[in-house]
């Protein structure tokens, strides 16, 4: 590979994009592939085999061929809301694993750049934050404030939304009250009961690191399951 | 399909060609049966044999150190090498689980 391809590469990783690097195995010859940029004359021929492992985000090479390709799929968008202590350990654990995370707290003193270097942070409530941010059934949201006029407005967008995993942090009685004020809000009991309150899965600890790789568990096992 | 890891190998071998050493790149191509790692796992090793990644749970590793380390010396772009059910001979290299995989070692230039 080129060291120019893998400089490439990594930026495209970083820029969350979506791509996939196809290699002939028998030249040693390797180029980058997305949706709208056209092939390579030697590649051409090969043009519909690889948009099929493209839509199928497949790894694999090409029956009864030297072509190997490999995809990169855009990461899945992951909502915090609160830039609390716990907050802090998923963004350390979630280095190495493929979600986008932004930070939604409108308290400037939580969400500082100095407590999370290179995070994107929103520094606003929920409402005005989700306008900035565009979410769908393939976003998760954490919410770890506990405080209802943060988080409920966060939970609520996320109902309305379809998120595929919506967490709540908060004892089970936070939580009891939290659903009780979603059921005046007018959500129905499968929504409501779609949350995963109190968030995580059940590892014992209660330290901020420890809650924190309970959430990420959790979030990684739901993502698998849809 | 959902993925939810994202390793950061590419990452490290341009870490490691930025300090000028030679890096190989060593990828999954291919796996049959119970193959201990999927399709686009990947391993680096530079000249001294240091490597970082993995291409299976452990066991070819040492070959693929072995070969990339060949591939550097005969100064080669790319290689395939083929590993299959291992045999009772104790060094013998191969997968214990009775998979098959192909994999593909080329030169970072």
């Amino acid at each position: 590979m080129k060291l120019e391809t893998l400089k490439s590469i990594i930026s495209k990783k970083k820029n969350k994009t979506e791509f996939a690097i196809i290699t002939n195995l028998s030249t040693g010859e390797s180029e980058i592939f997305e949706k709208e940029k056209p092939l390579s004359k030697e590649l051409e021929k090969y043009s519909n085999q690889i948009n099929e492992f493209f839509k199928s985000k497949k790894n694999g090479v090409i029956d009864g061929t030297e072509i190997f390709i490999e995809t990169y799929i855009k990461p899945i968008k992951v909502i915090i809301v609160g830039a609390v202590h716990i907050a802090q350990y998923l963004v350390e654990f979630a280095k190495s694993l493929n979600f986008e995370i932004s930070i939604i707290d409108p308290r400037g003193y939580f969400a500082s750049e100095q407590r999370f270097p290179e995070m994107k942070i929103i520094n606003k409530w929920p409402d005005e934050a989700f306008k900035q941010i565009e979410t769908n059934e393939n976003t998760a949201l954490i919410a770890l404030t506990h405080d209802p006029k943060i988080d409920d407005p966060a939970l609520q967008h996320a109902l309305n939304k379809k998120f595929y995993y919506v967490g709540a942090l908060g004892s089970k009685k936070t939580h009891a009250n939290r659903c009780e004020r979603l059921k005046e809000a007018g959500f129905s009991s499968n929504q409501i009961n779609s949350i995963h309150g109190p968030i995580g899965i059940k590892l014992g600890g209660r330290s901020a690191p420890e809650i924190a790789l309970s959430i990420i568990a959790q979030l990684v096992a739901e993502t698998y399951k849809k | 399909m959902k993925n939810s890891f994202d390793e950061k190998i590419l990452e490290e071998a341009h870490d490691w060609v930025k300090v000028n050493q030679k890096v190989v790149l060593a990828t999954v191509i291919q796996t049959w049966g119970s193959s201990p790692r999927p399709t686009g796992s990947r391993m680096i090793v530079n000249e001294k044999g240091d490597f970082s990644g993995s291409v299976s749970g452990g066991c070819v590793e040492s070959a693929v150190v072995r070969e990339s380390m060949g591939l550097l010396k005969e100064n080669k772009s790319h290689k395939k090498i083929e590993f299959k059910v291992s045999n009772e001979s104790a060094w013998e290299v191969g997968l214990a689980c009775g998979g098959e995989i192909t994999v593909y070692l080329e030169q970072i230039n």
